[in-house]
């Protein structure tokens, strides 16, 4: 559980603020010199302006601006605005200002996991400009919007409200626009924002981005499809996913009469039944009162769970994929592909976390030519793009070695583009660097399965383009011979004789059309580039 | 010009057929129907040996050739465009070469592919396509290509006690000097005049016809000696079968002793498999192998050696042909030793075509040129007209002795030895291949 092993430091380390910690440790959050630091930052704002809004319903909005705030110094101004539900304003203070505080501790998948990046993007800028965060947001249901500037008391881990305010609304707005100062460096960090950037708007047709860069460049990706991904649910816990520390933080936060009751409503797949026999194999009373349960009959417990064999498997409402609609119209939007196909497979899970694979081909059009080994490839853990590390993911993995191209007609290098994405309520990352997910096996088979549908699409493509192509051909082959036939003809049986040259000609162009089913035009074409003679 | 008549006419008449023929192409066009070319096939498995005539002729397959079909396209357009040169030619009063043809027709096209890139073409590459194009025009039409008044390489030579008028002029052929007659490719215009010759002789080498020539052979035996310098031209062929069908002279032909000579002696006698729609005026059914034959190397014993394998492929009849040997080797042992050359395998390959891979399989000794033929003409059955007593009997030494003789041998075991013995005792003695 992503959450426990997040908690289990920040406990072991509480001689030091949290704040303090995650400054001392900044690089584990990606901020390990400028140019990271002002693409993690920006990173940060836009999957939290995302979640803001995709993820309750609302088709995104999406605004970055990177100015530069300082003349001498490599000073950078980062603005992300979302259109999203906003902020009750008692809480901004608390959501800005303090580590660990987040409205994702739970189970479902969002973009960041803990809201953690985005306080220590503020910590960052905090230390290296001095300067303030400000933070403006209203919700949908209040009158008046709200303005704070904000900084971090690194010691004692709590906000420091330097000047708030409100005003009445005199539209309908609602969302959050962050704004903070950091030290960065454009000019290395720009290719890898640029990516980033383009990556996510891949992914998300249904937004209006717009980005703004220092330069003075404005990209615009236009919103061009209204649907958006199913949100997903907040759902318990599976009991394959449990371990002790989780044990002990539902022992000690809920207020449960039995240790049955207890598990019955804490986890999903445990009913009456099941709960008496787990209880039974961990040789626990069921009538026990959870608080008075020991660590070691916790661990007996979940030892029980772990060994269980009749769960159900997890369910994938937490989930929410980007859906095939979606991601053809990204790959639409960017590439203006030819072909393009998607595909969204069932629900599966690996270690009791459930996991869905989508994965999406674009041929041709502007998709650029990809090496010679694989397929340009596009990895998404989600929604948000995976821009590093690509060699040691597993989708290239699968695209390397478990996909055979030319079986499907695709001759390396070629304008196509896999886009694979992976959501789960726990990515298996490998490293902190979370830019690469780990070979799962499960996770690994459900690429294959999916690339392998999509392209037996784009196997059908591309051998009906090849007819066409044989055919068009054929056409030339034959026409080009045309103006030689209609000059011989002529010569033995006289122009003025009742046989015209054009006449002939024209016949001729009709019968081939006629016969190959190539429109007459066409034909024309080619009998008309011929030329007899040097 | 006394055969400027004859020339006109053949010239109208060719005309007219192009026209009408080509006429019908128009037409089909001009009604939205596929334009195709309908003519007999001129390949071995439409070639019919007609046992009766003793002639290889062109059998009633037809092929169609469509502009709409890829593979037949570019030979649709070959055969248009030469069709439109000999138009040209005809109408002009022009005699054209078949090397002048494939000039005239060498141009470029230049088109541009689906995706606009130029591409060029020749109309054709070597004279070798435009050659098949004519004579695929000779089969279209029903008109030889001397009849469209068409000429090639002189190649075949001719002297002896002739007479004849060309054009506008009298030849005595028997006072050509060293040099000779050279035949002209419309032997159809020349007239026979006067003639004292007993015989006719065909060598297929330049070089020996020189040799007999200053020997004086065709004045001392009443000869007319003529080459076809190696494979014959139709000139040449159409010339010989005059002198057999109109002066009624008994043709003889001498040629190596390998596949290559069988296969000349072959085309004289019954025609080719290119040409063989002009067999019936051609050929030659009357001409006679007179050698150098195997036996004339190695003796009839050494056939009679292959007795038994043979019956078993052809039965008891062949042991009569072969059984009584009636003459002695016109070489001696010594003498085969210096002149005689071991076949390659190429000749090996191309007796086989002739005789049949079942007379091979059966005679030849050598393992591994045994091996090598089966790998290359398993199944191949042979030419009928070589499947006679007479040629199993000389290709089977040949098989089992796997050698060859060319006939300058012969003239080096004396010119006076071929020109005063072996021809002359060939011809007394009926000693020939018939």
């Amino acid at each position: 559980m992503g959450v426990m092993s997040a908690v289990a430091p920040a406990e072991r380390y509480r001689a030091i603020s949290p704040a303090e910690f995650f400054y001392k440790y900044r690089e584990i959050a990606g901020f390990s010199n400028p140019a990271r630091a002002l693409y993690q930052a920006v990173r940060e704002f836009v999957e939290n302006a995302l979640d803001a809004t995709d993820s309750h319903g609302i088709l995104p909005n999406i605004k970055i601006i990177i100015e530069k705030a300082d003349e001498n110094r490599e000073f950078y101004r980062v603005t992300v605005e979302d259109n999203g539900i906003g902020l009750p304003p008692h809480v901004v203070p608390e959501a800005f200002g303090r580590v660990l505080f987040s409205s994702k501790y739970i189970l479902r998948q969002t973009r960041g996991m803990f809201g953690l990046g985005a306080k220590v993007a503020i910590l960052y800028g905090q230390m290296t400009t001095g300067r303030p965060v400000e933070v403006i947001t209203s919700q949908p249901n209040l009158r008046r919007i709200y303005y704070f500037k904000l900084r971090i008391d690194i010691n004692k881990n709590e906000p420091i409200i330097i000047e708030r305010g409100s005003w009445r609304k005199n539209r309908d707005w609602h969302g959050t626009i962050v704004s903070m100062t950091l030290e960065g460096d454009w000019s290395r960090a720009k290719q890898r924002i640029k990516d980033y950037i383009l990556r996510t708007a891949v992914v998300t047709p249904y937004a209006n981005i717009v980005f703004i860069t220092p330069d003075g460049e404005i990209y615009y990706y236009e919103r061009v499809i209204d649907k958006l991904p199913r949100p997903p649910k907040e759902v318990k816990p599976h009991p394959y996913g449990v371990d002790l520390e989780l044990m002990k933080r539902i022992r000690d936060g809920g207020s449960f009469s039995t240790v049955k009751e207890m598990l019955m409503k804490s986890f999903q797949g445990i009913g009456k039944v099941t709960a008496s026999s787990l209880l039974e194999i961990a040789g626990i009373s069921p009538d026990l009162s959870p608080k008075s349960l020991s660590d070691r009959q916790l661990l007996e417990l979940v030892n029980a769970m772990k060994n269980y064999k009749r769960f159900r498997a997890p369910t994938s409402e937490a989930l929410s994929p980007l859906g095939e609609e979606v991601i053809k119209a990204g790959l639409k939007r960017i590439y203006e592909p030819e072909f393009v196909e998607a595909v969204t497979r069932k629900p599966s899970a690996y270690q009791g976390h459930p996991f869905i694979v989508e994965v999406g081909i674009a041929f041709g059009g502007k998709v650029p030519l990809s090496s010679d080994k694989y397929p340009t490839l596009l990895r998404y853990a989600n929604k948000i793009p995976l821009l590093y590390d690509e060699g040691s993911d597993v989708s290239t993995a699968v695209i390397k070695e478990d996909i055979s191209w030319d079986q499907y007609l695709v001759k390396l290098p070629a304008p196509i583009i896999v886009l694979v994405h992976i959501c789960s309520t726990k990515i298996p990352f490998k490293g902190v660097g979370k830019e690469s997910i780990a070979d799962v096996k499960e996770i690994r088979n459900e690429i294959k399965l999916a690339i392998q549908e999509v392209a037996r699409r784009l196997r059908l493509y591309l051998s009906k383009k090849l007819k066409e192509e044989e055919k068009k051909k054929r056409v030339v082959s034959l026409a080009k011979y045309v103006p030689e036939i209609v000059r011989a003809l002529t010569i033995i049986l006289g122009d003025g004789q009742g046989v015209k040259a054009e006449l002939l000609e024209e016949k001729l162009v009709e019968i081939v059309s006629l016969r190959t089913g190539i429109p007459k035009d066409e034909v024309h074409k080619v009998v008309k580039s011929v030329e007899i003679g040097v | 010009m006394a055969i400027s008549s004859v020339d006109k006419h053949a010239r109208q008449r060719s005309l007219e057929i192009l026209r009408e023929k080509f006429a019908t192409i128009a037409k089909r066009i001009l009604e939205g129907k596929k334009p195709v070319l309908i003519m007999p096939k001129r390949v071995l498995s439409n070639t019919i040996y007609d046992m009766k005539k003793k002639l290889l002729l062109l059998g009633p397959e037809m092929k169609r050739r469509s502009l709409l079909d890829v593979n037949e396209a570019r030979k649709f357009m070959q055969t248009l465009l030469m069709a439109s040169i000999i138009y040209e030619a005809l109408v002009n009063d022009e005699y054209p070469t078949i090397r002048d043809l494939y000039y005239r027709g060498k141009h470029t096209i230049s088109y541009r592919d689906i995706s606009g890139k130029i591409h060029h073409e020749n109309t054709w590459d070597e004279q070798r396509e435009s050659d098949a194009v004519i004579r695929d025009i000779e089969v279209f039409l029903g008109v030889l290509r001397e009849e469209m008044l068409i000429l090639s390489k002189e190649k075949g030579k001719v002297v002896g006690n002739l007479i004849i008028r060309s054009g506008d002029d009298v030849i005595d052929l028997s006072k050509m000097g060293h040099g000779a007659y050279a035949i002209e490719p419309t032997p159809d215009l020349i007239e026979f005049k006067d003639i004292d010759a007993e015989f006719v002789l065909v060598v297929e080498k330049d070089a020996v016809f020189q040799q007999l020539h200053r020997y004086g052979f065709w004045k001392k035996y009443k000869a007319i000696l003529i080459t076809s310098a190696g494979q014959p031209d139709r000139a040449t062929r159409r010339f010989v079968r005059r002198l057999s069908e109109e002066l009624k002279l008994p043709i003889y032909i001498l040629t190596d002793a390998d596949p290559y000579g069988w296969y000349i002696y072959s085309v004289f006698k019954i025609g080719s498999i290119t040409l063989s729609y002009e067999s019936e005026r051609l050929a030659t059914p009357n001409a006679k192998f007179i050698g150098v034959s195997m036996t004339d190397i190695f003796g009839e014993e050494e056939a009679a050696k292959n007795i038994n394998k043979l019956a078993s492929i052809f039965g008891k009849e062949i042991k009569e042909v072969i059984s009584k040997p009636r003459k002695k080797a016109y070489l001696s042992e010594k003498e085969r030793r210096n002149y005689i050359i071991k076949a390659k395998k190429k000749d090996v390959e191309r007796a086989v075509e002739l005789i049949g891979y079942d007379v091979a399989d059966k005679l030849i000794r050598n393992p591994e040129i045994k091996k090598y033929i089966r790998q290359k003409k398993l199944g191949v059955s042979g030419y009928p007209w070589f499947r006679t007593p007479e040629w199993i009997k000389e290709i089977s030494i040949f098989f089992s002795k796997l050698a060859k003789l060319e006939i300058e041998a012969m003239a080096s075991k004396g010119l006076k030895f071929l020109a005063d013995t072996y021809i002359p005792t060939k011809i007394e003695t009926g000693d020939w291949i018939d």
